[in-house]
């Protein structure tokens, strides 16, 4: 009777440490894929994209341009390239051009696709995160051999206005 | 005493922190974009490298697949040993051109590309049964044939200087594809430049370049000049002497081109007919036809549909040059503008119109 109660005691510890290392682990997987929220730059340094949650998947919008106003018209700067034609008044600033990334492991985000304002084309891409201030995202078309990677570098968040 | 309940109250906890971390949107927050304006990096240390591109240039081709049609003209052959001149009238001259530019290696701060292509050249001539020439009968029963591996290496220095780098290979000649012709007949081209990007809208360069394109071998200065109007409407695409266009933009899906490209390169034909010829005279060996072209051109690049791009062109095949050099054993000279070396065939060609049509993966 004695040695049902101590395997019973054990059996219990070893399921709430199982419960707990899976928990953690859980919310470890969850802190390093939302190291991918933040601010960046691509390569070309002619925006600033804020990388965001919603939901599950990952987002980045442009908040900022190097030169925010078109030449030819003096306005601000407008989807103009875009290929659906209901699209091409929508400001360029505030524009989602990274989509639907899903973490996937080893600080890689997939299933994602990324929009070049400058040709109007949509790629697929995948991000890797080279260390906590570099990325490596890649668009391609179709398999990733025929693509192209950019390295993007982090930002300081900026502070909030009050 | 642990038991069930404590376990269970563990695990709604944890897992209800997780799910709260998962719902998380931080969408909203934030859409004074003027806070972004001065952002520093977080790593004091990053670098910034120049691009490889700049705004509005023309898209980059991964895959190409297109056909090139020449329309009629003479070609007068000269003499050789026992052969007299000839002239010939081709009724036109076409064939596949197929390349492929993959990058293997993509990082700012180094760009490598690997490619290759197959060129094929074929002569329909008139009256096939009457020639005599035998570097026109080799002409009418061989296509010349270019299999070619290039690469090119952009390697920035910083935010603004850059160095650019192509080399080539090429088998040229009237082989086929199930009968090579030896490797040490191959022509080996290179290009160093080094360039500025001063801006978005501009790049230039200027570099040395080992060439076929003048069809004989030559080192000649090159200049490199891309630029983009701020409104994106006009630009240009030089690459002197090989290569030079004025863009017009329609839209960044439809671009309209005018200029000209110098395309050429050195082919080794089977001369067997004119040494057995010259058993007579004095044998002859390893000859090479320098075929060098101007072509004035318009072209229009449109996308079809996705990265599936189309490219029309129209223009004048202007002959630079068509002249048979003697290479023995494949070792190249080098004649430039001073060289007395003779040529072993002088022929001259009239001048066609032509056009070329090709399908093209672009590159994102």
């Amino acid at each position: 009777m004695n040695t049902k109660f101590k395997l019973m005691k054990n059996l219990k510890i070893t399921l709430l440490f199982a419960f707990a290392s899976l928990f953690s682990f859980g919310l470890f997987a969850q802190d390093e894929a939302d190291l991918l929220i933040g601010v960046w730059e691509p390569s070309h340094g002619k925006a600033k994209v804020k990388i965001e949650k919603i939901g599950s998947k990952y987002y980045g919008k442009i908040v900022w341009l190097k030169e925010p106003n078109d030449p030819e018209t003096g306005k601000p700067k407008v989807d103009k390239n875009n290929t659906d034609e209901s699209m091409r008044s929508t400001p360029l600033r505030g524009y989602r051009i990274l989509k639907d990334f899903e973490y996937t492991d080893k600080k890689t985000w997939t299933e994602g696709t990324i929009y070049d304002p400058e040709n109007g084309s949509t790629y697929s891409s995948t991000i890797k995160m080279k260390d906590e201030n570099t990325l490596d995202i890649r668009g391609y078309i179709g398999v990733s051999a025929l693509g192209r990677t950019d390295v993007w570098k982090r930002l300081q968040m900026p502070s909030k206005k009050k | 005493m642990l038991n069930v309940k404590t376990i269970l109250f563990c695990a709604f906890i944890l897992g209800g922190i997780s799910q709260l971390n998962a719902q998380e949107d931080t969408s909203n927050y934030e859409e004074d974009y003027s806070i972004y304006d001065n952002l520093d990096y977080v790593d004091e240390g990053t670098k910034s490298f120049a691009s490889a591109k700049i705004s509005g240039i023309s898209p980059a081709r991964l895959i190409s697949v297109g056909y090139d049609f020449q329309g009629s003209y003479d070609i007068s052959a000269g003499g050789i040993g026992a052969f007299g001149p000839q002239t010939a009238r081709v009724n036109s001259t076409q064939g596949l051109r197929i390349g492929a530019n993959i990058p293997v290696i993509s990082k700012n701060s180094l760009i490598v590309q690997l490619g290759g292509q197959i060129w094929d050249v074929n002569y329909d001539f008139n009256d096939p049964n009457s020639l005599t020439h035998p570097m026109l009968s080799a002409l009418s029963n061989n296509n010349l044939t270019t299999l070619g591996l290039n690469s090119t290496i952009f390697k920035p220095l910083n935010e603004t200087n850059f160095i650019l780098v192509q080399l080539a290979s090429d088998m040229n000649g009237d082989f086929d594809l199930s009968n090579f012709q030896a490797f040490k007949y191959n022509t080996y081209s290179a290009a160093a430049i080094w360039g500025k990007r001063p801006s978005d809208y501009k790049q230039w360069g200027v570099g040395l370049s080992r060439t076929y394109r003048a069809g004989e071998l030559n080192y000649i200065p090159i200049f490199l000049f891309n630029w983009t109007s701020p409104t994106s409407k006009w630009g240009t695409e030089l690459l002197l002497p090989a290569r030079g266009h004025i863009r017009y933009t329609l839209n960044r899906q439809n671009m309209l081109f005018f200029g000209f490209e110098l395309e050429g390169n050195s082919y080794k034909f089977d001369e067997g007919g004119i040494s057995m010829a010259n058993n007579l005279f004095t044998p002859v060996d390893d000859l090479q036809i320098r075929r060098s072209e101007l072509r004035v051109r318009f072209q229009w690049q449109r996308k079809l549909i996705g990265f599936v791009w189309i490219a029309l062109e129209a223009g004048y095949r202007n002959n630079y040059s068509f002249n048979v050099d003697e290479v023995p054993g494949g070792q190249d000279f080098y004649r430039g503008f001073f060289g007395d070396q003779p040529l072993a065939i002088e022929n001259s060609l009239t001048n066609p119109l032509y056009f070329n049509v090709s399908f093209n993966l672009v590159s994102p």
